[in-house]
């Protein structure tokens, strides 16, 4: 006989598992609080959604807003905020029902597809936060040259640049950091299962 | 309502629930990641119930969602120590067996399907159940052609583990 059919013999008479557990157990057991990976993507997405829109609270505006002024920006950033939380909007509602969609009961396939679905949504929100922000820091750039051409040499213009540049890459290297940490640990092995099923495609 | 939901899910669950546990034993190496898994697998049978209408078995239901949760949403603990694997089921095994040639098998076959990836265990623990091909492809979203393929490369790897 094949080693496998006969495995399989031994595997069809296993006894049930010692540490069965009852209906009550069961029952109680039901009531708890998912700890699965989606969950913790939800999560951690409203978290940055909750974080990336506060973060004008943590710093000084007023001061922002006297430069804008000063720079003749305001129309400009009064139009270019109610963009920006239409767009941010659009993102948690995308977001929100990409999770909603999830379900265990699909294939494991199309489960796959979802919950990654969904962790791009917080990715692009991420993505379309920093182009948002390196967009107004070009506005700005532009607006402070243009209004005193005079005060500035070329070498102060070439610092603001620097500076600026430094500032946006430590700030992307931060944030590339967290995303490995966070859904590198999480997602490792989802990925590698998707892969898997995606290369049963191509047998 | 509720209460009738409640009820039938129990009994549904408490017969089927070794389907549970041998998915747990495969995608898991120590107790407490076992139960761990078995926890999560049953709150997502019960978080789904409404929607199973009982057009397939429960059976047949369950084997989807317990092996979705196993390899899609369960994270094993990172506090795990990875040096008392596998031992940890020794106690599964009666001290006293007259007959543990059987116990030993199945030990090494468990043993051989931990070796493989997630996928692979998947399609090894469908075939051991006796599920038809078709089952086997819907319920991990790929072509019955593709499952075949790959369960006899699975096979294939199964038996070298068993017999190098």
């Amino acid at each position: 006989m094949d080693l496998i059919e006969n495995y399989k013999k031994v595997w069809d008479n296993q006894s049930e598992d010692s540490n069965k557990a009852s209906s009550i157990e069961i029952y109680k057991i039901a009531q708890l609080r998912s700890t699965s990976i989606v969950k913790w993507i939800f999560i951690i997405g409203i978290l940055e959604f909750v974080i990336l829109n506060s973060l004008p609270f943590f710093f000084d505006m007023k001061e922002a807003y006297n430069e804008y002024r000063r720079l003749g920006l305001e129309s400009f950033d009064f139009y270019y905020q109610i963009i920006y939380y239409f767009i941010s909007f659009y993102f948690l509602l995308q977001f929100y029902l990409n999770y909603k969609r999830i379900s265990t009961t699909d294939s494991t396939k199309v489960l796959l597809k979802k919950i990654i679905k969904t962790r791009k949504t917080v990715k692009n929100y991420v993505l379309f936060n920093l182009s948002y922000f390196a967009f107004i820091m070009i506005i700005v750039i532009i607006a402070t040259i243009q209004i005193n051409p005079d005060d500035l040499t070329n070498k102060k213009i070439l610092l603001i640049i620097v500076n600026i540049v430094i500032i946006t890459l430590l700030f992307l290297g931060f944030l590339w950091l967290f995303y490995q940490l966070l859904y590198g640990i999480l997602l490792k092995k989802l990925n590698r299962n998707y892969k898997e099923l995606k290369s049963l495609e191509t047998l | 309502m509720q209460k009738e939901l409640e009820n039938n899910f129990l009994s549904d669950f408490e017969k089927n629930q070794n389907i549970a546990h041998k998915i747990c034993r495969l995608y898991t190496t120590n107790q407490s990641d076992h139960n761990n898994l078995f926890q999560e697998i049953t709150i997502q049978l019960w978080k789904n119930y409404p929607k199973f209408r009982g057009d397939s078995k429960f059976s047949t239901w369950m084997y989807r969602v317990a092996l979705n949760t196993a390899i899609s949403l369960y994270r094993k603990s990172t506090k795990t120590v990875k040096t008392q694997n596998i031992s940890d089921y020794d106690y599964k095994i009666k001290a006293i067996d007259y007959d543990n040639t059987q116990e030993i098998q199945l030990k090494a076959l468990y043993k051989a399907i931990h070796q493989l990836n997630d996928i692979d265990k998947a399609l090894i623990f469908l075939y051991l159940e006796d599920k038809p091909y078709k089952e086997i492809s819907e319920t991990l979203g790929i072509s019955s052609i593709n499952a075949r393929v790959r369960m006899n490369r699975a096979k294939e790897k199964i038996k070298k583990i068993l017999n190098p």
